[in-house]
This record gives C-alpha cells, structure tokens and sequence, in this order.
C-alpha cells in the first residue's frame, strides 16, 4: 500500500496576485514513486474513461522504469495535445475516476501528474513526431484551429493529406489560448503542441473567418468543422444589457488577450462580482475576477453542491481563493440605471429527480432578496454562433451542428466535431472527435477503403 | 493477562537475554560501538572479524552498493569489506573494558587468519584470553579474504574446516563456533565437517556472492572503486530466503546449536530463522540501515508474538517448523485444491487474469469492470495468482476431493 503524492502549491493568498501556474510537478524521483502505485490493470478502465484511449498504464509504466521519453511517445500517439490535456482535463470525472485503486479505498493513481511529467521530460528532447504516410493528392480544408481542429488536422497530415487549417483568431489554438487561463496550463504547453502540429506540413491561414463553406467544398475534397461554441448563452432576464454584464466567453477572452499584450480587461478592482453558474467556466470566470484585484466575488448557482457540474478540484480552488457560494440562488433581474447596481435574487428548492435522475429547482416564493454587486458575468452554457452556422447551411439541433456516428454533417463532404457539436466539453473530447472524424474523412476520400479507427 | 513471556535463550553456554545478536560487521568494529549496543539493549555482539597483525588489511574507498526494486530503495545490500584492520593488541583491551562494563552481556570474538594452523590456534588463545565469551571462526567471508587463502576458501574445503577448526578448538579457552559460507554446492555438509572436527555450534549465513549491479551511464561495475569492481558479499531482506533455507538444513543435519544469519530486517524474520531451528540469531545489514534502536522493537514484537500465540518461553518456538520440511518426494501428490476469487473482495483490476494467462493455465475468467472467476476445470493451483492479488484474502484455496 502506498499513498498518493501530492506536490508543493503556492497558498491561496499568494496565488492570486498572478495568473501562474500554482501547482509544481513532479520531480523524477516521485514520478517514479507514484507510477509505482499503478496497479497495470489489465484492460484498464482507466483507459476505457479516456476519451482519447491514451494506454495509461502502458505509460505509467515506462515512467516507474525510468524510460521517461518512451512514457511521452505512448501518449502523443493517441492524443497530439496529451501534454496540454496532462494539464487540463477534469480527470476528477475522467480516468482517475476509474482508477482501480479506489477500489482498495485509497486515492487514485495521479494519472494527469505523470501525463504533465510525461510531457516536460518530452519537452526536453523535443516532442515526439510520427511518420507521414505518403502523400494522397487531396485537400481537406479544416475550419477552426481549436483542438478538434487541430486534432483532425493532425491526423489528416500524417495519413497524407494536403491540409489547410483556417482561423479567425490571430492564433491558432482556439481556447486553449483564448479561453483556458495559464494558472491551469501555461501558454507554452499549446503552443509548443501547435508548433509541433505544424511539422507535419500544415498550412495555417490565420484571421480568415469562414462564412461559406459550400465555396470551400469546391476547392476542397473535404471539409472539417471545428468552430466551437464561442457565443455565450444569455439569462434571459431584465437588465442583462446593463453597463458591467459580461458574457463569461467574452469575458474570459478579453483577459487572456490583455495578458497577451492586447487591449484591456475589465476593470473589477475593488469591485463586487457576481458569477452566474455552476460550471468550470463559472469557477474560471471567478477565479479570474478575483486575480483581477475584485472585492468580493460570488458564485450564484440554482442548483445545490451535488448538482454542480464543476469538478471538486475547481471548486475548491475557487473556495481557497475567497469565492462565495450562493447556492439555490438564482437571479430575477439585475437593476441599475445605466450600469450594475444589484441583483433581485431567489431561492429556490430541489425538486424530486425527474426521469434523468437530475433533480429540477423552483423558486421559493417570498424568498427574494438583493445581492449589492457592480459586475455580473453569466456563464451558464455556450453555443456556436447562430447565423454562422445559419449560413453554412448544415442541420442544426439546439443551435448544435448535428453529425452522424461518422461526424457528417448533413452536407456530403463536410465533417463536425469539438464543441460545435457537442455543446461544449472539454479538449480531449474535442481531440478524440476530430481524430475520430479525421478517420470518416479518409474513409470517405478514399471509398471506404480504409478501415474506420 | 497472562505473565509476560520469557524471550531469554540458552545458547551453548551463553545466557542470553533474548536470541538477538549483532553480527561481525560495521556496528561491531570497535569497543565503544559494541557498548553502545548494548546499551540500547542487544544481547550480545559478535566483534568485526580480528586477524593477525601481520596479515595485511586493506578498506576500499568505497565498498558498498545496493538494489532496490520499485518503491523500496534497497532490498538488498552489498560489501566488498574486508575484516578489521586494527591490532589484536587494541582489540583485546577493548574486549577486557567491554566484559568489565557489560559481564551480563555475550561477547563472540570473530576470528580469521591464514591456512596456519599455527596462526589459528595463536589466535584463538590470545582472543579467548581476553574474556569473550565464544569465538567465531570466520570461514565465510567471500570476497578479498579468499584471494589470500582465508573466509570462503576455507569455508569451501571440508579438509581445512575441519583443521583450522582443530587448531582454533586447542588454542581457545571458550566454546567454538564456526560461521559458514552460503557458497558452496551443500552446506550440510561443510556443517557435519565442522561438527566433526569438534565445533560447539554453527553461524550462518555470510554474505552470498554476487554483483549487485552496473552503473548503465559510466558502464562501471557497483560498488565502484577508481572505475573497477570485484564480486561483493550480498546482505540484507533479499537474501533471507536463502539464510533460512541453510539454517534449516544445518539444524537438520547436525545436532549442534546454529546461530541464524541473513536478512533479518525485523522480529519476523528472526522467528522465522527460530522457527527452523536456530537457537540464536545475528543482525547486521538492518542495524547499518537503521541503527542499534531497532532492538526496541526486536525485542517488543517477539515479545507480544509469543504472548498472541500463547507461548510463555521462546525456546518452545525453535526448531517448531523443522519437521515439517521434507523431501520434494515425499510430499502428499494427492492433495488438490482449486483457486477461489472472492466476488466481494474483488477490486477487478485484472492482474489474476493477465497472471494466469501469460504465466499460468489460462483458468481465470475476466471482464472489466466485473469480479474474476476462476475456471475450476482448467485451475491448477499454482498460486500465481494469489501472490499477484492486490487484496489480501481475495483469493483463497478451497478443497475439491477427487
Ligand atoms: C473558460 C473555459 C475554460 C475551460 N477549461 C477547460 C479545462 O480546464 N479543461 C478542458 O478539458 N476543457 C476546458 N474548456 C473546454 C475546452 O476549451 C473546449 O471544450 C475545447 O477548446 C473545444 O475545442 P474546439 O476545437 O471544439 O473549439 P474551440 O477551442 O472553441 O476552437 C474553435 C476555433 O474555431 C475558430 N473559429 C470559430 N468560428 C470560425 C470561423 N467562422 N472561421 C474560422 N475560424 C473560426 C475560433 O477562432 C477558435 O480558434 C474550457 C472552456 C472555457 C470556455
Ligand atoms: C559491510 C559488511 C561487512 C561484513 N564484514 C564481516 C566480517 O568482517 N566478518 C564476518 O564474519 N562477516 C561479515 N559480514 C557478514 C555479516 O556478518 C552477515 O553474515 C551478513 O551480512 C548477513 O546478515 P545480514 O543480512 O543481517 O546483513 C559483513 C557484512 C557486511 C554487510
Ligand atoms: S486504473 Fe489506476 S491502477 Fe489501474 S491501470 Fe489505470 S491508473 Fe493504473
């Protein structure tokens, strides 16, 4: 029996006067002390709860032998952003919720601790690149440098394809630059991801926006689609047009670019700030408000702990940092005459599961009150935006864009996946769908020939 | 609550407050250590092997190396030591100060010298003279010594066991003890040797020889001295198996007391070692790794072992194993078990499965995220997969009668 290893962190109080990283890795000697514990399942469920398959105690292994550069190879050969996502994934609901070591009632194995390990080691010789096959005398053009993009890029390019990856940032990277703050992942580990990416012979056509991709089709053999959900969902109530209302995308947007060096963030030093939801935009967005120097910040959620979609690791930073949860709260109207003054609030009560299994809410009457707030950021849910995909012409559903088990779209030729389809997860699930859809691609380009991965 | 059970042992004519010892090695190189030992509560030392002054002895800078295997730094240990390079003139004051201060406790004077028996017999006298309470004739020290014709050279040759141990025995004033070598093809037989020649007991193991491992970056064989490297003396918890199973032999075979060395890192080793028959038992390596405060609980764990199983003296435990260690051929061919998984306990990591289809009879039956099961039919009862069961009990026997 052994114990799980937990590195240095930087005290709370101290964290937030920057947006750094806080949590050291792990040094050789307790990589190989934690990869000790991994019990090498066989057909591990950890693996099975990767969206990416990465083979985990394949790699955990090459770290216990000290054969660090193998552990690294064994992950880039399922996931080309595995050091991003070592950094990343809520693995609180992913492989180390599968850990088998739970099952001996201790913690489980510190998976994404080894994959961060892993990737710096890496680092050190230079990224792991493939083979290319030879190549095919076609062209996908890809829509979105995001991690679906990336991903399906990636995959493409190595199966030989001539591949074009358009964006409309000045950057590729989607998120991982504009939305993921460098606290969990610094810039570094993306771009050097991306870097990488571009070995493989890509070409890169930055600050395009793509409206028409009937146009691309003729030009192209196939094209993927990996806009993301960049729109945030609005509340829906009044006020919400009120000067300090920020959508949490928009918002946390604007604060990586001004840590970029571009334009500014909003100014909520000394302020009180209200975050409306309960998900792991809604802890960045507060975590980030309280970097930027806000008085008080509060998480306004309908739902109880339990409920909350949030992984407890974010929870509890926000909760170390000095967020106030007002739980079954949720918010009527934000008043004000031209900017934020306040928020009329309500309880709410848990209703009996519905057939989900998810319990509803309803608010309690006569429980309302005012939450004294300047700044409100509403993060509860984001969507692709509507008249793009409008003018792209494919079959939506919910304001997604809806595939089938091949990533089609409902155009011949053109391919989906990452959050634009599915409403916005998390980066390994939008690296395995565009490595899934890169597969269909090829599938498609070549007669179905080749087998599907 | 029952009184307290009585762990002191006779050993030849040594009273002994418990079996437990130091061994002739680092924690008993000089007089002040041994006294610091004894202090802290063993029961007697042997001292770091004396030899003539005119044999040359040499220490090398640096002479130890270790192994280690995933967690643990070190599960075994190894030296390319030689014996004591002080004068026997210090070391017979020091064993006058040492009987004065401590007369209660036992002192084994270590012995070793070259193929005189003159040399042995001059020896003996001089060290038994000054008061120790036994000598141990070194005849198994494996690396360095035999080059010259001493340790394992001699303890590999009935011929001059049986000599050397003569002219020991006609020098010494004290019982004699011959401490063997683990090296050789049987050791029953270098102990009936030693026996016969007149030899009041037996101390083994010594150090087993072997090459702990190779520096893979500068290619240097460990422990490495100025680039270069000989075979070295194994010691520490991986070499116990093959302690136990000398000890347990020479009991067998001899009918004189056998002080038990090798690998005893804790008080359930050394019941292990009094289980097959020794009536005494020697540390070394895990008083290195942890100083003479381990004793403590030495002494307190076999203490309430004893009290658990409801013995009252430790002698009633020595020798409690032996009889049941026979013959390969005369175990019982009819007896057939069959694995059992306990659905319960089950973890379903897959480690019985992948154990038993890799390594065993293809008998286990699995599916992730569901428990093992065990194909009676195709089962064999090899075991493999109870060793490689994380959860202790899952995997038990269960009797099928034919
Ligand atoms: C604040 C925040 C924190 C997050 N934290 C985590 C986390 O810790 N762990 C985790 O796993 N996931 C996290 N996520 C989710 C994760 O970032 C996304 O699931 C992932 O980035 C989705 O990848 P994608 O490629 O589908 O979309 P995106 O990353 O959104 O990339 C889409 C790309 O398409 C481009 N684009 C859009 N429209 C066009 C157009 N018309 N023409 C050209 N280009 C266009 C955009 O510029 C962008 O570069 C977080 C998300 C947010 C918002
Ligand atoms: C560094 C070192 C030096 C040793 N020197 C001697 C010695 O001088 N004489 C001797 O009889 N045995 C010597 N031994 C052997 C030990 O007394 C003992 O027999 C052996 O180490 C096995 O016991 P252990 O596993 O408890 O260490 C030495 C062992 C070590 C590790
Ligand atoms: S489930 Fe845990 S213990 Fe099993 S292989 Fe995966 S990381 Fe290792």
């Amino acid at each position: 029996m052994s114990g799980r290893v937990h590195t240095k962190t930087i005290p709370p109080h101290e964290r937030v006067s920057s947006f750094a990283p806080y949590v050291s890795n792990l040094d050789d000697r307790l990589a190989v002390y934690e990869a000790s514990r991994c019990l090498m399942c066989f057909d591990a469920p950890c693996i099975s709860a990767c969206p990416a398959g990465i083979n985990i105690p394949e790699f955990i292994y090459r770290i216990k032998t000290g054969n660090f550069y193998g552990a690294a190879k064994v992950i880039r050969e399922s996931n080309i952003l595995g050091g991003e996502c070592g950094y990343v994934c809520p693995v609180e609901r992913l492989c180390e919720s599968k850990c088998v070591r739970r099952n001996l009632n201790e913690e489980p194995v510190a998976i994404s601790m080894l994959q961060r390990f892993a990737y710096e080691k890496e680092k050190l010789k230079g990224l792991v690149k493939f083979p290319k096959s030879r190549s095919k005398n076609k062209k996908v053009a890809v829509v979105g440098a995001g991690p679906a993009g990336l991903s399906a890029a990636y995959e493409l390019a190595r199966m030989g394809y001539g591949v074009t990856v358009f964006d409309a940032n000045p950057k590729p990277g989607g998120l991982l630059l504009y939305g993921i703050l460098p606290w969990k992942a610094p810039w570094s580990v993306p771009e050097s991801e991306i870097d990488l990416i571009k070995e493989y012979g890509i070409n890169f056509v930055t600050n395009k926006k793509i409206t028409d991709l009937k146009s691309l089709l003729k030009e192209y053999d196939a094209v993927f689609v990996g806009i993301g959900a960049t729109k945030s969902q609005k509340l829906g109530i009044p006020g919400e047009d009120l000067n300090g209302v920020y959508p949490a995308q928009e918002f946390l947007q604007s604060v990586a670019k001004w840590l970029m060096g571009e334009g500014k963030a909003p100014d909520l030093k000394g302020k009180r700030v209200a975050v409306i939801g309960g998900g792991d935009t809604a802890i960045d967005a507060a975590c980030a408000s309280v970097r930027l120097g806000a008085e008080r910040v509060y998480i306004v959620y309908r739902r109880s702990f339990a409920e909350m979609p949030a992984v407890p690791y974010g929870r509890n930073q926000a909760r170390e940092e000095g967020v106030e949860f007002l739980l079954l709260t949720a918010p009527v109207r934000i008043l004000g005459e031209k900017s934020v003054e306040a928020i009329e609030c309500v309880k709410m009560e848990l209703t009996e599961p519905d057939s989900s299994g998810r319990r509803g809410v309803k608010p309690i009457k006569g429980s309302e009150f005012r939450l004294d707030v300047n700044s409100v950021i509403v993060a509860i849910g984001q969507k692709p935006d509507e008249e793009l995909l409008k003018s792209y012409g494919v079959k939506t559903e919910k304001g997604l864009i809806v595939v089938d088990e091949n990533f089609s779209t409902s155009i011949k030729g053109i391919f989906a996946g990452g959050d634009a389809v599915n409403g916005g997860e998390t980066v390994v699930e939008a690296v395995a769908e565009g490595k899934k859809a890169a597969a269909a691609i090829d599938k498609f380009l070549s007669g179905g020939k080749s087998p599907k991965k | 609550m029952v009184s307290k059970p009585d762990i002191s042992v006779k050993f030849c004519n040594l009273e002994l407050e418990s079996p437990y010892l130091l061994s002739s090695a680092p924690p008993t190189c000089t007089g002040e250590m041994i006294m610091r030992a004894f202090e802290a509560g063993w029961a007697g030392a042997v001292t770091k092997t004396i030899k003539p002054d005119k044999t040359p002895v040499y220490d090398l800078k640096n002479r130890f190396g270790v192994m280690g295997f995933e967690t643990k730094q070190m599960i075994l240990f190894e030296n390319i030591e030689e014996v004591s390079k002080r004068p026997v003139g210090t070391w017979v004051n020091e064993i006058k100060e040492i009987k004065r201060k401590f007369p209660e406790k036992a002192l084994i004077g270590s012995i070793m010298a070259e193929c005189k028996e003159e040399d042995w017999e001059e020896l003996a006298r001089v060290v038994s003279e000054a008061g120790v309470d036994m000598l141990e004739l070194n005849f198994g020290c494996p690396h360095g010594m035999p080059e010259r014709g001493m340790g394992a050279f001699i303890g590999q040759r009935t011929e001059l066991i049986q000599k050397l141990t003569k002219a020991a025995k006609r020098g010494s004033s004290v019982p004699v003890m011959v401490k063997l070598t683990p090296n050789v093809t049987d050791i029953a037989f270098t102990a009936k040797a030693a026996e016969e020649a007149g030899a009041d007991a037996i101390s083994a193991i010594n150090t087993v020889l072997g090459l702990i491992g190779i520096n893979i970056d500068t290619f240097e064989p460990i422990p490495t001295v100025d680039g270069m490297s000989t075979f070295g003396g194994l010691s520490g918890p991986g070499v116990k198996p093959i302690g136990l199973r000398c000890v347990a032999q020479i009991a067998q075979a001899t009918n004189i007391p056998v002080s038990g060395i090798g690998g005893i890192t804790t008080w359930k080793d050394a019941v292990e070692y009094l289980l097959v028959g020794a009536g005494s038992v020697q540390v070394c390596t895990a008083v290195m790794w942890r100083g003479y405060r381990i004793i403590s609980d030495f002494v307190d764990g076999l203490t309430n072992y004893l009290a658990d199983k409801g013995f009252s003296s430790v002698q009633e435990i020595i020798g409690k194993t032996l009889p049941r260690l026979t013959a390969w051929s005369k175990l019982n061919k009819d007896y057939t078990v069959v694995a059992s998984i306990n659905k319960d306990l089950c973890i379903k990591c897959g480690l019985c499965y992948v154990a038993c289809r890799d390594g065993g009879y293809q008998a286990i039956k699995f599916e992730q995220g569901k428990s093992a099961e065990v194909d009676e039919e195709k089962c064999d009862a090899c075991s493999l997969c109870t060793h490689l069961c994380p959860v202790p009990g899952c995997i038990t026997w269960k009797k099928v009668t034919k």
